[in-house]
């Protein structure tokens, strides 16, 4: 499980750690044994506390219920609940009492800094990624590091271990070289090239948004025009998912390694002159892990 | 601005408490699912819970918060 993987980053950030689910104590410590898990698994056997949060998934039980083929809930189905699990009797009776799986950032007086929940039932985010997105640093592992005239940056993965439907981010943490300027989003509408990953297609990854933080104007003065632009060190996130479909899942049961190609791009100023944009070729090598259908007895 | 008469503002209810009960029968009321809006949401106060965990330790929100903070997952199942 990835996120004992990254309890030693959490508990140095000050994070404490819970996962809850319907299980009982039974189960979860022969799964705590069998994967090695040091955090606290919560038995939450009648559902009480995932019904008191408002995250059931009350969505089989409209599957089957009077409102079946109602076009709504015949989405939500598809969308919520694995065909599996749905056209299986007995998975059926199990996913009953279920939350929609997610997590909840909290602050030291239980409040909501940030939520992650999933819209497609076969796609997770990493934990790495919710820390990235939270704010919380991790190490690096497997980051390429380059310097170019205008710029020093460090590119990694947030996983180097993936699986079906895991999504994860790229990361680029930029440090523009003294009074350089990096056009951020919003110049590609005066021509810029704005900075970004751009990363070749690839049959088992579906690249999505890209988070970028804020920006500052920037005034440059030889053509007297204002800019968006990154001045100061910043940090990009290029969201990716494992593709989860059925015929992908079928073409990744022979792959134990995901490479992802591209480059990094970007498009800078000093106080004088504006360079040419620039393409650094990039390259990710993620190890790819069949999915965990071990059941305890 | 002028009420209605008593007897037709009667009527109206009536016919809109018809149409209601067949708008329930008819499932056409019902909204999708929109898993952003559900449970706690940014700023909101997490309830608390008073649970076992794998070692039969009794976990609050209090005993799982680390000084800055918790990560709190929910997830479907260990078991499948």
């Amino acid at each position: 499980m990835e996120l004992q993987d990254r309890i030693e980053e959490l508990t140095a950030a000050g994070i404490g750690i819970a996962a809850i689910s319907y299980d009982s104590e039974k189960i979860l410590a022969a799964f705590a044994e069998r994967r090695g898990i040091t955090f606290p698994l919560l038995s939450d056997d009648d559902s009480a506390v995932i019904k008191d949060y408002g995250i059931l998934n009350t969505v089989v039980a409209e599957g089957l219920g009077p409102n079946a083929n109602d076009p709504e809930v015949v989405a939500d189905v598809h969308r919520y609940v694995a065909a599996a699990v749905f056209d299986s009797p007995q998975l059926r009776r199990r996913i009953n009492g279920t939350p929609f799986p997610g997590t909840f950032m909290l602050d030291g007086n239980g409040q909501v800094t940030s939520r992650f929940f999933e819209e497609f039932y076969r796609e997770r985010a990493s934990t790495a990624t919710v820390m990235l997105k939270s704010g919380i640093g991790i190490s690096p592992i497997e980051a390429i590091q380059g310097t170019t005239a205008q710029l020093k940056f460090t590119a990694y993965p947030s996983d180097t271990i993936v699986t079906n439907g895991k999504r994860f981010s790229l990361v680029v943490e930029v440090e523009p070289g003294p009074n350089m300027h990096l056009y951020a989003p919003g110049a590609e509408a005066m021509g810029y090239r704005v900075v970004g990953f751009n990363m070749a297609a690839s049959e088992f990854v579906d690249y999505e948004a890209v988070e970028f933080p804020e920006s500052e104007i920037y005034h440059f003065e030889p053509l007297d025009e204002f800019v968006p632009a990154y001045q100061a060190p910043f940090t990009l996130l290029q969201e990716a998912v494992i593709n989860a479909s059925a015929e992908i899942e079928e073409q990744l049961e022979d792959i134990d390694v995901i490479t992802l190609s591209g480059s990094l791009d970007y498009q800078a100023c000093d106080d004088a002159i504006c360079y040419l944009p620039v393409s650094v070729p990039v390259s990710f090598t993620l190890e790819f892990q069949q999915l965990d259908y071990e059941r305890s007895n | 601005m002028t009420t209605l008469p008593a007897r037709l503002r009667i009527t109206t209810f009536f016919f809109l408490l018809l149409f209601s009960i067949s708008g329930l029968t008819t499932a056409q009321i019902r909204t999708a699912i929109d898993l952003h809006s559900l449970g706690p949401q940014v700023g909101e106060r997490v309830p608390g819970f008073r649970l076992p965990d794998q070692n039969g330790r009794i976990q609050t929100l209090e005993s799982i918060m680390g000084p800055n903070g918790a990560m709190l997952l929910f997830h479907r199942s260990a078991d499948w």
